[in-house]
């Protein structure tokens, strides 16, 4: 499933992003808190709604990928630019491998189809925000493009949504 | 025929074990799953492209009474006797009061993964095993008061904070509106930390779990809390007579707007029935 999050209605999260995103190691020890690159530090969009206060540093820092252990599961998110589109792009976050279906707020923010009613300054915390609600052992479904396995019925885009 | 929506707390033991028994009728016979699926299809943010027709969008009221109106048509099939309660959350606040009882919902999650031990509605129980959601949980859960950094429900005060203000929605008519009764009832607010959610999506928060997703109709107190949410609009009708649903016109040619929300005579998706035709319940319930 693709995640996609397009233009950015605010502006807030846009920034210049980096290209060429270094990769650092993979030791799981230091896994926790790793971000594979964090860029331009820009200030987040004006209204931007939390859940609860970021316990880590995801301060809104403009990201064009990141990866990290978090309540030992594995997030990783990479922002997309498709080719041929001057501007958007679209972030693609996993749980565990797992596709986590991001949306975008007209504020900036970001909600996860697990925490629906919440949402979260950048990707990274929403998909924090998204294990702090998985149980043990518990799963994103793997289906494309959505989480029923069909698209959404009323613009027939699927999931592959574009803000 | 008009029928009445009672408070929870006032049903008597054959009304609740009836409530209950249709409900978990509809789920026997697959016809619940296709409201939770119905949920979460037309979860549209407002980000995002395409129509609101269900969330951050004037239509949330009328949205969720035509869901809580076909859930319930489809229970009186099922028994004629049967009405959704609602959920009065200013008065009865606590993890251990009405509907967490084990005649009705069942209580709190466990601690260890929030599942639902008891009641009806326990996954033990072999009744209720969700099929409709964003995970491979089968179970419901829930999380009361959120354990691990507590917030309340809303109170009576924040309730009125919303119904006194005397207009039903403004421009942008999305989750970033400051003013009007829709957003201040449905609870997008702005700033960090749990003053930034109200009312309406605050009850999902403190409740967790299965309610926080966008499958939160598994849980069958989210029929109790919308029903409650819907007695507010009547509510604040009868207080500001001379207003109404807004917007009355489809934002024009230009608008951002346009195309993203329904104005108050224009179809409701995916029904045939516009918001003013939602606007007066009284020929088919009312609340006691």
């Amino acid at each position: 499933m693709v995640v996609g999050v397009g233009e950015s209605p605010a502006g807030g999260q846009r920034g210049t992003p980096f290209e060429g995103a270094r990769s650092l190691g993979r030791t799981r020890r230091e896994a926790t808190r790793r971000l594979v690159i964090s860029a331009v530090a820009v200030a987040l969009a004006p209204a931007v709604a939390a859940c609860r206060h970021p316990r880590v540093p995801d301060d809104g820092r403009q990201v064009t990928s990141f990866e990290e252990t978090y309540r030992g599961r594995h997030i990783r998110g990479v922002e997309v630019h498709p080719a041929r589109q001057a501007v958007g792009s679209r972030w693609e976050v996993t749980i565990d491998g797992r596709p986590l279906h991001l949306m975008r707020r007209a504020d900036g923010s970001w909600l996860s189809m697990v925490d629906h009613y919440c949402s979260y300054p950048t990707p990274l915390a929403a998909a924090r925000g998204a294990v702090d609600e998985l149980g043990p052992g518990e799963q994103l479904h793997d289906l494309a493009p959505g989480p029923m396995g069909g698209g959404s019925m009323h613009t027939g885009d699927g999931h592959d949504v574009h803000a | 025929m008009t029928y009445t929506r009672k408070d929870v707390s006032k049903l008597t033991g054959t009304e609740r074990r009836r409530f209950v028994g249709a409900l978990l009728e509809l789920k026997r016979r697959g016809e619940y799953d296709e409201f939770v699926r119905m949920h979460v299809t037309y979860y549209t943010p407002d980000g995002e492209r395409g129509l609101r027709s269900a969330h951050m969008t004037p239509s949330f009221l009328p949205w969720h009474r035509k869901l809580l109106l076909d859930l319930e048509r489809a229970l009186r099939r099922v028994d004629p006797s049967v009405t959704v309660p609602y959920w009065d959350w200013t008065r009865d606040r606590t993890a251990t009061s009405v509907p967490w009882t084990d005649d009705l919902l069942g209580g709190n999650g466990r601690p260890s993964d929030r599942q639902v031990m008891t009641g009806p509605f326990a996954y033990r129980e072999g009744r209720w095993p969700l099929k409709v959601g964003v995970t491979d949980r089968r179970y419901l859960t829930r999380d009361l008061g959120r354990a691990r950094d507590p917030i309340a429900l809303p109170t009576r005060n924040d309730l009125e904070w919303a119904l006194k203000d005397g207009v039903y929605d403004t421009y942008p008519y999305d989750s970033t509106v400051t003013k009007g009764f829709r957003n201040k009832l449905e609870g997008w607010g702005t700033g960090r930390g749990s003053a930034s959610w109200r009312n309406h999506n605050r009850v999902h928060r403190w409740i967790g779990g299965t309610m926080l997703g966008g499958a939160s109709p598994n849980d069958p107190v989210f029929w109790l809390h919308h029903a409650f949410v819907d007695l507010q609009w009547i509510r604040w009708q009868q207080r500001h007579r001379a207003h109404r649903y807004l917007p009355d016109k489809p934002p024009g040619v230009g608008n951002a707007q346009r195309g993203r929300i329904v104005a108050r005579h224009e179809k409701l998706p995916p029904w045939d029935v516009t918001p003013d035709e939602l606007d007066d319940m009284s020929a088919i319930y009312r609340y006691v």
